[in-house]
């Protein structure tokens, strides 16, 4: 009873306050991106634009909902809620602070492979369900392009583990503030790790230059082309949720979760601190670079990234067998 | 509950639906409505129908200098994320078609702006075969943007327009302007506006059923121009030394090219070709209306690149239903050009191995450029 | 027949002959596409991503400009074509005045034609700015890097269109030049605002080439996309950067210099791959190019009339004797002409038959015979590299 009453308190407010820092990176985003680009950014509704995201939240509930002719209906109204019901509850797992924490499963790394792994399926079904050749082809290379990164993303994860010899996440952040940051210590290997782990996050969740399911100059809108109102506006903010969702992830695993630099006022905040500062760097990417064929994105992961993760593997291995112990 | 739409269409608005039938909450919808009008003209999502010139100011608008995003508009690729339709350019009859189409997939609430002269009235080309004179002959718009092409700013300033709109059309106050600002000194489209109630629902009924059709494509030739062999020739020669020497021509008038016969005019070609006149810069066909039968004066030109870019030229005159031998087994570049001729003049060409229309509509009546054609021919339901 | 081409169409693909459960698919690209430069479709057949057969149409922007040449005098048309090629209306304007002139046998005054020179090149940078932009654009997506580059060429861009709304009173379309010469004089202290944009935006242009052109993801989409070699490039009548890029040196403004270009000698940009990556290398080098030419020709103006000393108070009449006359044009493009017929006699103030040769229209013509083999990603790269701008190709 007591579990039920903590899940469903924690659930709450995990859900309240991710889909709100959500709104408001996206509103983030587009004002980093139109400094980025000389321009000012929403400035009008609110102060400094910043009820940007309750107009557009309002708007997108009042549009009219289309089917498309031949679309598969059940299937189509499934997939937005899909993708953001999995991107909300990898968040679960995710230890905020020392005791902010949802569920502090044992095998939370599982946890949150699975739930990203499952993420592909929701868009195929959004791409499939449209009837949409744009779509279609969105979906389909959504697919090819999430198995593939989610080797090195396993791996990576995989270098974690072997270097923490834990599973759980908050595990992995009390033994990196006894032995200082994945990121950082061992030097080289660690950073590596960490770069190579946030690469296959921004393919995971279809950034530049890794989003070619939804190449706005070629496939019209990907998998959302035919989604109006509210689905879309879940599937648009489904992908901002992962993205902000995998800033955290990576912030816990790799850079130490809540503990600050030098154990200096570890707590929360610097939980926040470090997942804000990799979403926009995110967007600060997505803003700056040009985008990959489908095939030289392939290739990218299959000749250069799988094999390098493989090899870090290995050596977190050796550095626990020889080092560690 | 169903929300009815200004074309007296009802569609299902979710939110709506849900909140009425919980019993006392008309009060709260009340206030939720200033809210979502609150919201709809703050998040004006664009679909730019950008078709020509005015769609360069469009993106303009959107760069740094103006920027549209400050108010919150981004621009969509689909029309089904997008809240304004921004007609930006000149609408063809050829395109009419997929514009209405276009504005039938965008979902309510949607308005329209007419951006620039050609989307409001069809500028000068308002009277011409092609053109539709003025999107409203084909969908309800809600503000116009004067100008050829209007300046960014004033594409801004149109956006806010739009926003005090729809918040007044919220709060009761909007009402319709009284008089068209063009029709007393213009005088109106055939196809009347869509406003105009003596408008025939007829056109309304056609409009959406052509716009609804998948178009139609004539199945196309096949070609190979590498395939012919060039006629050898021994030394560059002279242009006109050429014609006098090998094809007997004599008469070089000093303000127009000299007339080839028309049996030797492919040959002329593979000549010129195999004397490194290898770019194809014309083929333009021009009608003389004459009481025997209509004559074709087809001119063609060539460049040669290494030589400066030396134009050779050369006329061919076609009597009444002649018809004249296709160059494209020689150039590539003759596939288009005498596709655009035999569309718009109607010369017909031997052996072209894809003579379709490439310009206008495959179903169109006749050739817009013969001198005796008229130019505002009608095309019904678009023009 | 050549390997690298095989043509439009290839044995394997007939399409009449395709066997109904081969697993091809067919794409509607446009006419209404984020990266179709204008209202253009292409009929894609594909196999999974790839193409296997391309087939254009265009006319979707039909609208009968050279019918309303026929109807209007020859003064009255120079409006008109603006709006043909709408990305560089000054060249527009150039190609139809100067055959219009070499009909009626007008002199230009020489600071008209040096005049007409600094427009043209002006314009030509703009031009070539909007081109950077878009293609960035069509690489980078509307919510990628690419919108960074658009908007920072567009920003470049105005500047440019200031200075021309300073002569022409027009910001985007100018009506400026007239048959014999031009409309409105240079005003006092502008060389010093055009030397100013120059320089602005010759210490930018490093920026956006590390940006698109330098960049890794750049030359990974670019290099050996959508090769036309020379053959084909001639075959088509392809001119300006995309044949240049194909290892061609033809330009008109070195090989048969018009306005004052044989004073002002040319360095013609080349390339020999014939990619889109080439075909960007040479469009980058003639924006440095003409940045040259702008500054060179407004430190040599020659002073005295645009109009043979007069101002134009009142609409000219003129008439020509039946006749025909062709002018083309190095434009941004290619080379842009008018092919006029004059009909003579009593129908001679207006031109009989007037043709605008559109070098959109041919760079269009070779999609056919680059895009089989090519993936759906690269269909937008390669349209984006012919830099086609539709309002010319259908007129
Ligand atoms: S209104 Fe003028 S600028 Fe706009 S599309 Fe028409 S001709 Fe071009």
């Amino acid at each position: 009873m007591q579990g039920l009453l903590r899940g469903l308190v924690y659930g709450g407010l995990i859900i309240t306050v991710l889909m709100t820092a959500t709104a408001w990176g996206m509103w983030l985003e587009r004002k980093l991106a139109a400094r980025m680009q000389s321009r000012i950014g929403p400035n009008v509704v609110g102060k400094f634009g910043l009820l940007q995201p309750v107009a557009d939240l309002m708007k997108l509930l009042q549009k009219e909902e289309i089917y498309p002719i031949g679309a598969d209906r059940l299937l189509f109204d499934l997939a937005p809620f899909l993708v953001t019901t999995f991107a909300i509850a990898t968040a679960a797992v995710v230890p905020f602070s020392a005791d902010a924490v949802g569920a502090d499963l044992d095998v939370g790394i599982l946890w949150v492979l699975a739930l990203g792994g499952l993420m592909v399926i929701p868009v195929w079904m959004a791409g499939w369900a449209s009837n949409n050749k744009f779509a279609l082809i969105g979906g389909m290379r959504a697919v090819a392009q999430s198995i593939s990164y989610g080797v090195p993303l396993v791996l990576t994860s995989l270098v974690a583990v072997v270097f923490t010899g834990t599973m759980s996440l908050s595990g992995m952040v009390k033994f990196q503030i006894a032995h200082g940051w994945l990121a950082l210590w061992p030097p080289g290997p660690g950073v590596i790790a960490f770069l190579l782990f946030y690469m296959a996050l921004l393919a995971e969740s279809n950034r530049i230059p890794f989003d070619i399911p939804e190449a706005e100059s070629e496939l019209v809108a990907g998998i959302t082309t035919e989604y109006t109102g509210m689905k879309f506006g879940l599937l648009y903010v489904g992908e901002y949720v992962h993205t902000m969702v995998g800033s955290a992830i990576a912030a816990v695993i790799f850079l130490g979760g809540w503990d600050g630099p030098f154990h200096i006022a570890s707590g929360l905040h610097w939980m926040v601190i470090k997942t804000v500062a990799l979403f926009a760097s995110v967007y600060w990417v997505r803003w700056s670079l040009l985008r990959f064929r489908s095939d030289q994105l392939m290739r990218l992961c299959w000749v250069y990234l799988v094999p390098l993760s493989v090899g870090l593997v290995i050596f977190a291995a050796l550095w626990r067998h020889f080092v560690l112990s | 509950m169903a929300v009815i739409d200004e074309s007296g269409q009802a569609y299902d608005h979710p939110l709506y639906t849900t909140l009425l039938h919980v019993p006392g909450l008309s009060v709260a919808v009340a206030s939720l409505d200033q809210l979502l009008t609150w919201g709809a003209k703050n998040a004006l999502y664009i679909f730019p129908m950008a078709t020509s010139c005015c769609g360069i100011e469009f993106m303009a608008t959107a760069a740094a200098r103006v920027d549209i995003d400050r108010i919150g508009s981004i621009v969509r690729a689909t029309p089904r994320q997008a809240d304004v339709m921004v007609i930006a350019g000149t609408i063809t009859v050829k395109m009419a078609p997929k514009v209405k189409r276009l504005w039938d997939q965008m979902p309510e609430p949607k308005w329209a702006i007419a951006m620039g002269s050609c989307a409001i009235s069809g500028d000068f080309y308002r009277d011409l075969y092609p053109t539709v004179p003025g999107i409203d002959t084909i969908l309800p718009v809600d503000v116009y943007v004067p100008g050829c092409p209007p300046d960014p700013t004033a594409l801004m300033h149109g956006m806010l327009r739009l926003q005090e709109k729809i918040a007044a059309k919220q709060a009761g106050t909007w009402r319709a302007p009284e008089v068209r600002p063009e029709t007393e000194k213009m005088h109106g489209p055939a196809v009347r506006r869509i406003d105009d109630p003596e408008r025939d629902p007829a056109i309304s009924a056609e409009q959406s059923r052509q716009a609804g059709l998948h178009s139609f494509d004539a199945p196309e030739g096949e070609l190979d121009w590498r395939g012919a062999e060039p006629v050898p020739v021994q030394a560059a020669v002279d242009f006109n030394t050429l014609l006098a020497e090998r094809f007997g021509i004599e008469d070089f008038p000093a303000d127009n090219a000299p007339i080839v016969p028309r049996d030797r005019h492919l040959e002329l070609a593979q000549t010129l070709k195999a004397m490194d006149y290898s770019l194809l810069i014309y083929a333009v066909a021009t009608h003389y209306p004459k009481p025997e039968g209509d004559t074709f004066e087809v001119a063609y030109g060539l460049r040669n690149p290494s030589m400066g870019g030396k134009l050779a030229q050369w006329r061919v005159i076609l009597q009444s239903g002649e018809s004249i031998a296709s160059l494209a087994s020689v150039f590539a570049a003759a596939d288009w050009q005498e596709r655009e001729q035999y569309d718009l003049v109607g010369v017909a060409f031997d052996n072209h191995p894809d003579l379709r229309r490439i310009m206008l509509p495959e179903d169109w009546q006749g050739h817009p450029l013969r001198r005796d054609y008229a130019a505002d021919t009608a095309c019904r339901p678009w023009r | 027949m050549n390997a690298r081409h095989p043509g439009p169409t290839t044995d394997r693909y007939r399409l009449e002959q395709m066997d109904a459960d081969a697993d091809l698919m067919v794409l509607n690209f446009g006419p209404q596409h984020p990266s179709t430069h204008g209202v253009f479709r292409i009929k894609l057949i594909l196999d999974g991503e790839v193409v296997v057969r391309a087939i254009p149409y265009a006319g979707y922007l039909h609208r009968g400009v050279e019918k309303l040449l026929e109807k209007l005098t020859f003064a009255q048309g120079v409006p008109i074509v603006d709006k043909n090629d709408y990305v560089s209306p000054m060249t527009n304007e150039q190609a139809l005045v100067m055959a219009f002139e070499k009909l009626l046998k007008i002199e230009v005054p020489r600071r008209a034609r040096w005049m007409r020179t600094i427009f043209a090149e002006l314009q030509r940078v703009a031009s070539h700015m909007l081109w950077l932009g878009t293609f960035a654009l069509d690489m980078g997506g509307a919510l990628g890097g690419g919108s960074g580059v658009f908007i920072y060429t567009f920003r470049e861009r105005d500047y440019i269109l200031d200075l021309f709304e300073m002569v022409t009173g027009g910001r985007f379309h100018y009506n400026t030049h007239t048959i014999g010469g031009n409309r409105h004089d240079i005003p006092a202290g502008w060389d010093r605002e055009v030397f100013k944009v120059l320089d602005l935006i010759e210490s930018r242009l490093p920026e956006y080439e590390a940006m698109s052109s330098n960049n890794a993801i750049f030359v990974a989409r670019t290099k050996g996309v959508g090769v036309i070699d020379k053959d084909l490039a001639l075959g088509l009548g392809l001119t300006g950067p995309i044949l240049r890029a194909s290892g061609v040196p033809f330009d008109l403004r070195r090989d048969a210099p018009y306005h004052a270009y044989d004073e002002l000698k040319v360095n013609v940009a080349t390339a020999t791959a014939g990619d889109c990556q080439a075909r960007a290398q040479v469009r980058v080098a003639e924006l440095r190019e003409s940045i040259r030419l702008v500054r060179d020709g407004l430190a040599g103006l020659p002073a005295g009339g645009i109009n043979g000393g007069k101002p134009i108070k009142m609409p000219q009449q003129f008439k020509a004797m039946a006749g025909q006359a062709y002018v083309g044009i190095d434009t941004p493009r290619g080379e842009l002409g008018t092919f006029v017929v004059a009909g003579g006699g009593d129908k001679g103030t207006a031109p009989y038959r007037c043709k605008i040769r559109a070098p959109s229209l041919h760079a269009l013509s070779a999609l056919p015979w680059i895009l089989p083999g090519h993936t759906v990603s690269d269909v937008v790269v390669i349209l984006g590299s012919l830099d086609p701008i539709m309002g010319e190709v259908d007129r």
